[in-house]
């Protein structure tokens, strides 16, 4: 079987929705851009592309029309290259990279962009006309459990207290502002240009971190979902606008290029769990693929593991054993934002990519999905 | 006027309250203004005091922009930067400091960069305009004028105005009609005098009423019992009213008018000046804006007590109600078979020192009344008008004299040996109003002693016209009908606080006959009152309740339902004239009318779900039909139906008629009138402009809705906000049901349905919802406090 390897990784500022930056840009433009400077900076020869494979947790509206057909169109990649959009809500983008992975070891096709982009600002959580199957709302109502709602739950069912989740806020707020401060973020960044002529305005910094918060800070906010529950906006990952994109091609291709991969995709899994907590989704999906690693937990030197909430990453590590001085070097979604669609292919990029700065062997990439599942993907030094 | 108006950009020079206040007005009218301040050195802007005045603006409360996008059109600046600016304005207001040099100095600036025949006014509430132009160019002069805004100017609808001999009378007629039709303000003339009319005698009255309530030993509260309500004063009384203004003020503009004033004038031997409010000043009480004031909040006890301070010891203590005989006599108010005056005159006449404290200060305001009306007035009505337009006085004083009888107060001077004013002797035993061949006439000024018409501007008609013409072409216990002229008819509530009951039913359907008999081409609904009407009567509805008799309830739904739906398919045009509230019902009546001419300050909601229910007499159905053949809203099933669910669960009134286009409580084809005066005349012209065009009744529109999914997705939402502690446990039951009619119940996308599947899936609901005790007691609370129960 061909090896895989990720060769490469950008991502767009990340941005508040609605508040932030990025709002007024189109999500296939945002997109677009993303992919472009990806090719551009990876020297990656666009002929040799099979596929564009894009994450989308609400693909309508200008998420639309089959939207990574068009990006390819935008960040004018050759015709022949294809486009599909991939929806496994918030683990959509790190399963476009599962599918590249799949099909290159098919050998059907050697090279894949996986990219993954939401604009929380321009398509609401929940799409423009969300109209639930009534009977299974009747049924089994937790199918569409809400986010906040599932923190709750899990906050409640594994007695995470409210000052734990806050001490864990503030601390991924303080690795984001150390990152950002030593420029660690530079390399994966792509300014995003919007506008034209004299309107033009150019954003090359994350819009998201709140480098001032504290704990009296975090203490004082309303509680978000729940008004006998724990979990606070300052606790939770923001509603956020990015993008980001990753290449991931069979290592002989790599070798071949003359290219230096960032790391080998060692493993994959996907597994299901209750949807009313499916933060806790992690938990499987990296046991599956872990075993398929044949790895233990103890072999993994870096993780990163999505923070939809603080209550759920917490479960999490505490589910799993996890070395917190391994998870999230750089921070997590609670400080750097959680566009949909994209954090997929962010997190995943950036496990590679920690695996070359900090000179590390394995690194686990993994996030829960809302309904109820966990996606993990196992990767090591090439 | 609209484009026709010479007036189309607008400067405003100084941002402080008053000047901010009126750049947003302004801006309400569709009109783009320059705000400009002078310049903050070090400030992150050197526009930065009209900046911030335009941000505290988008945060005041009560709203100063009728909706957000109105704020768009002002735009801030500095006196030295951005003073080229002005040069295309039509009107430049000044609003700045009130000194006479700082004032100048403004007007040379301005007059450097105007252009030619750019009208220049003061919003000046004391310098008489001779001052003001002292050593000015005369072709300034020509231009200039005074313009008194009252505050805020949103809501006050005083403008007073003041030419000079010099003021070209086209640039006083285009100023007068562009605040009269474009801002919606009472314009009243002045002639060029210190404090004009309101002030003048609005400062007389605070400090009369002051002066005697220390003098007779009064407490705040007794104060304020008397001197308010009984006599169409405000009813926060004067002390309430200090503190609103702020205490401060008093000695500001005591100061300006002793300045001013003719030696003999009679405000000299009232004013007084205050140890006690001095004192109160200097530890910071002047009042909401302050520590406190004559009232206050005390919170020093864990909950929140309102407290009033002794006017002797200058202690705060808890508020205690008044317990004079006086207070009680109900004043305008007064017992059923009294006429107001009656009960003032009771009030007036009581041997308690609430009844001589009320004698003395009424009868020195309504003196100095008298007395300086021929300085300061071309008419005895512009002087009526001023106190209630810009001190919110029921009745001015020569109103308040003809209750009381104009020979009988004379009476009452002379016995106090006080001198009876040559106005007074000369309407004898007349009065100062009388009607004369249906129409209203006052008495002259003129020293004739004769009446003169009280004139109403062009396009200015009001119902109480109407009706001192003639009779009612018919009428019932709660509502008439009032003939227009020119074949319009006028539908007017006259129940307690415009409330819907079956008898205004029975007279939509008497009208909808009348007009249908060719007596008449279209109905317009209006009234005079406050409030459109604050919705159904609930009060019948928890009766019914209360001795289960459903099916009467049902019988009053179905009625409504169909009476309001026969008005939209009647074939002649109905045109709906709201004011103030229109909430529940006087919703759902406009909802169904074929165009509704809104007064700016209109308030509509459907807000059945505060008292447990939904609307039953169509609101749903009209609201959801908007919103689903809305072409402006983004596409599908469901943005619709969220749209009204949101509006309608929520119970959200519009805070203007711009806000009630944005909720489609109104159409892009109704149309807003800014003067509340001018309402009734332009829905009478909307109602001819629609029979001129050829009237046809709309076709029944039968629309589509997502049914069970969306009900699915509304309920999950509602069950977020009640695990957030945003809805209550009856808010989930309301809102279930609500969210059944507003998707049409057991409907598929595929379907179509009829305006009757929707009323009656109104009804369903409705009844529901009325038998359910936590709905009942919903409207108990309602009925007993004005409040919503949050159960």
């Amino acid at each position: 079987m061909k090896n895989v390897v990720i060769a490469g990784f950008v991502r767009s500022p990340f941005t508040l929705a609605r508040k932030g930056e990025l709002a007024r840009v189109r999500p296939d433009d945002l997109a677009a851009q993303t992919v472009r400077a990806l090719v551009d900076r990876s020297g990656i020869d666009a002929a040799d592309i099979e596929d564009l494979l894009l994450g989308c947790a609400f693909p309508e509206g200008e998420q639309g029309f089959n939207v990574a057909r068009l990006i390819g169109f935008l960040a004018e990649l050759p015709l022949s290259v294809g486009g599909a959009t991939v929806n496994r809500f918030c683990g959509s983008s790190m399963q476009a990279i599962h599918m590249a992975a799949g099909a290159i070891q098919m050998n059907a096709g050697e090279s894949f962009l996986c990219a993954g982009v939401e604009s929380m600002t321009r398509i609401p959580m929940g799409g423009f006309n969300p109209l639930p199957n009534p009977a299974l709302y009747e049924r089994y109502p937790q199918a569409f459990a809400a986010m906040g709602e599932t923190a709750e739950n899990l906050a409640r069912q594994r007695g995470i207290s409210r000052a734990r989740q806050e001490e864990f806020a503030l601390g991924s707020q303080r690795k984001v502002a150390a990152a950002q401060a030593a420029g660690r973020f530079d390399d994966e960044l792509v300014p995003i240009v919007t506008g034209n002529g004299a309107k033009t305005q150019t954003i090359s910094r994350d819009g998201t971190p709140r480098p001032e918060t504290t704990l009296e800070g975090l203490a004082n906010l309303k509680l978000a979902f729940d008004e006998a529950g724990t979990v606070t906006a300052g606790t939770s990952s923001p509603l956020t606008d990015g993008a980001a994109a990753t290449w991931v091609c069979s290592e002989e291709y790599a070798k071949r290029k003359g290219l230096k991969p960032l790391a080998r995709i060692r493993s994959i899994a996907i597994s299901g769990c209750q949807p009313e907590i499916m933060g806790i989704g992690p938990v499987l999906s990296t046991r599956k693929a872990l075993e398929r690693a044949g790895l233990k937990l103890a072999d993994i030197d870096i993780v990163e593991l999505n923070e939809a909430f603080a209550a759920q990453a917490l479960a999490c590590i505490d589910e799993l054993g996890l070395d917190p001085e391994k998870v999230n070097l750089d921070g997590g979604a609670i400080a750097l934002g959680h566009p949909l669609g994209a954090t997929g292919a962010r997190i995943t990029g950036k496990a590679a990519s920690l695996l070359v700065r900090e000179g590390k062997q394995f690194a686990l990439a993994t996030q829960c999905i809302g309904g109820g599942q966990g996606i993990a993907t196992v990767l090591e030094a090439v | 006027m609209g484009a026709t108006s010479p007036i189309r950009k607008v400067g405003v020079l100084g941002s402080g309250v008053m000047g901010a206040g009126i750049a947003a007005q302004v801006a309400n009218a569709g009109i783009p203004v320059i705000l400009l301040d002078i310049v903050k050195e070090g400030g992150t802007s050197r526009s930065a005091l009209a900046i911030e005045a335009l941000e505290r603006l988008q945060s005041v409360k009560p709203a100063a922009f009728m909706s957000a996008a109105r704020s768009r059109l002002v735009t801030p600046g500095n006196l030295e930067d951005d003073l080229g600016r002005l040069a295309d304005c039509d009107w430049i207001i000044e609003a700045v400091l009130e000194r006479v040099d700082v004032k100048q100095k403004v007007y040379r600036a301005v007059d450097s960069v105007r252009k030619a025949g750019a009208i220049v006014s003061s919003n000046t509430s004391t310098i008489p305009l001779a001052t003001l132009l002292e050593g000015l160019p005369e072709s300034f002069a020509a231009d200039f004028l005074i313009t008194h805004f009252f505050n805020p100017p949103r809501y006050m609808r005083l403008l007073e105005l003041v030419a000079g001999p010099a003021t070209r009378p086209e640039a006083t007629a285009a100023i007068r009609d562009f605040c009269d039709i474009r801002l919606g303000k009472s314009v009243v003339v002045c002639r060029d005098t210190p404090a004009f009319i309101a002030n003048r005698i609005g400062t007389y009255w605070i400090e009369a009423a002051v002066r005697e309530a220390f003098a007779g030993g009064l407490t705040v509260e007794e104060t304020d019992a008397i001197a308010g309500k009984p006599f169409g004063f405000p009813k926060t009384g004067v002390f309430g009213l200090l503190d609103l203004v702020g205490i401060d003020l008093g000695p500001h503009v005591a100061k300006s008018l002793l300045a001013t004033l003719p030696a003999n004038d009679r405000y000299r031997a009232v004013h007084a000046e205050s140890v006690f409010i001095s004192r109160m000043i200097e530890s910071g009480l002047v009042g909401r804006k302050g520590k406190g004031g004559f009232y206050r909040l005390d919170g020093s006890g864990g909950r929140k007590v309102k407290q009033a301070i002794d006017l002797v010891t200058g202690e705060y203590r808890e508020i205690r109600e008044s317990q004079l005989a006086s207070s009680r006599q109900g004043g305008s108010n007064g017992a059923r078979g009294f006429s107001k005056g009656q009960a003032m005159r009771a009030v007036l006449e009581s041997p308690d020192r609430g009844g001589r404290f009320a004698w003395k200060f009424l009868s020195q305001t309504l003196l100095y009344a008298l007395e300086v009306a021929p300085q300061i007035a071309v008419d005895l009505s512009s002087i009526d008008e001023a106190m209630r337009a810009g001190f919110s006085w029921k009745w001015g004083p020569f109103e308040l004299l003809d209750e009381l009888g104009p020979a009988w107060f004379a009476a009452g001077l002379a016995a106090e040996g006080l001198p009876v004013p040559a106005l007074l002797t000369a309407v004898r035993a007349g009065t100062f109003y009388r009607v004369e061949g249906g129409r209203l006439q006052q008495f002259s000024l003129d020293g004739s002693g004769g009446y003169v018409e009280v004139a109403r501007r062009p396009g200015a008609l009001l119902l109480a016209d109407v009706k001192r013409a003639g009779p009612p072409v018919s009428k019932n216990g709660s509502a008439a009908l009032w003939d227009l002229g020119d074949g319009v008819l006028c539908l007017e509530f006259t129940s307690k606080m415009n409330a819907l009951d079956d008898a205004i039913l029975r007279m939509v359907r008497k009208a909808i006959s009348l007009v249908e008999g060719e007596s008449f081409k279209a109905l317009v609904i209006a009234n005079d009152g406050e409030n459109f009407s604050v919705g159904a009567n609930i009060g019948l509805v928890l009766f019914a309740a209360n001795v289960a008799l459903w099916p009467v309830i049902e019988a009053s739904l179905y009625e409504g339902q169909q009476a309001f739906k026969a008005l939209k398919y009647a074939p002649f045009p109905v045109v709906g004239a709201p004011s103030g509230m229109a909430l529940g019902g006087g919703c759902e009546i406009l909802l169904h009318c074929d165009a509704v001419q809104a007064h700016a300050e209109t308030y509509m909601g459907l807000v059945e779900v505060g008292v447990g229910l939904v609307p039953g007499w169509g609101g749903c159905k009209e609201l959801a039909t908007r919103w689903a053949t809305n072409r402006e809203r983004p596409g599908g099933a469901m943005p619709g139906v969220a749209k009204s669910f949101e509006t309608i669960s929520t119970a959200r009134v519009s805070a203007s008629a711009d806000e009630a286009r944005e909720l489609l409580f109104l159409r892009s084809t109704d149309d807003i009138t800014m003067n509340r005066d001018r309402l009734l005349a332009d829905a009478k012209t909307k109602a001819l402009a629609l029979v001129a065009a050829g009237y046809t009744p709309p076709a029944e529109v039968a629309i589509s809705l997502p049914g069970a999914s969306a009900k699915a997705a509304l309920d999950m939402a509602v069950a977020g906000f009640r695990a957030s502690g945003a809805a209550t446990p009856h808010d989930v039951v309301v809102a279930a049901r609500l969210a059944t009619v507003l998707t049409g119940g057991e409907t598929d996308i595929t379907e179509s349905l009829s305006e009757e599947d929707l009323l009656t899936l109104e009804r369903e609901s409705f009844l529901a919802l009325v038998r359910t005790p936590a709905t009942l007691a919903r409207i108990e609370r309602m009925l007993d406090t004005g409040k919503a129960l949050r159960n």
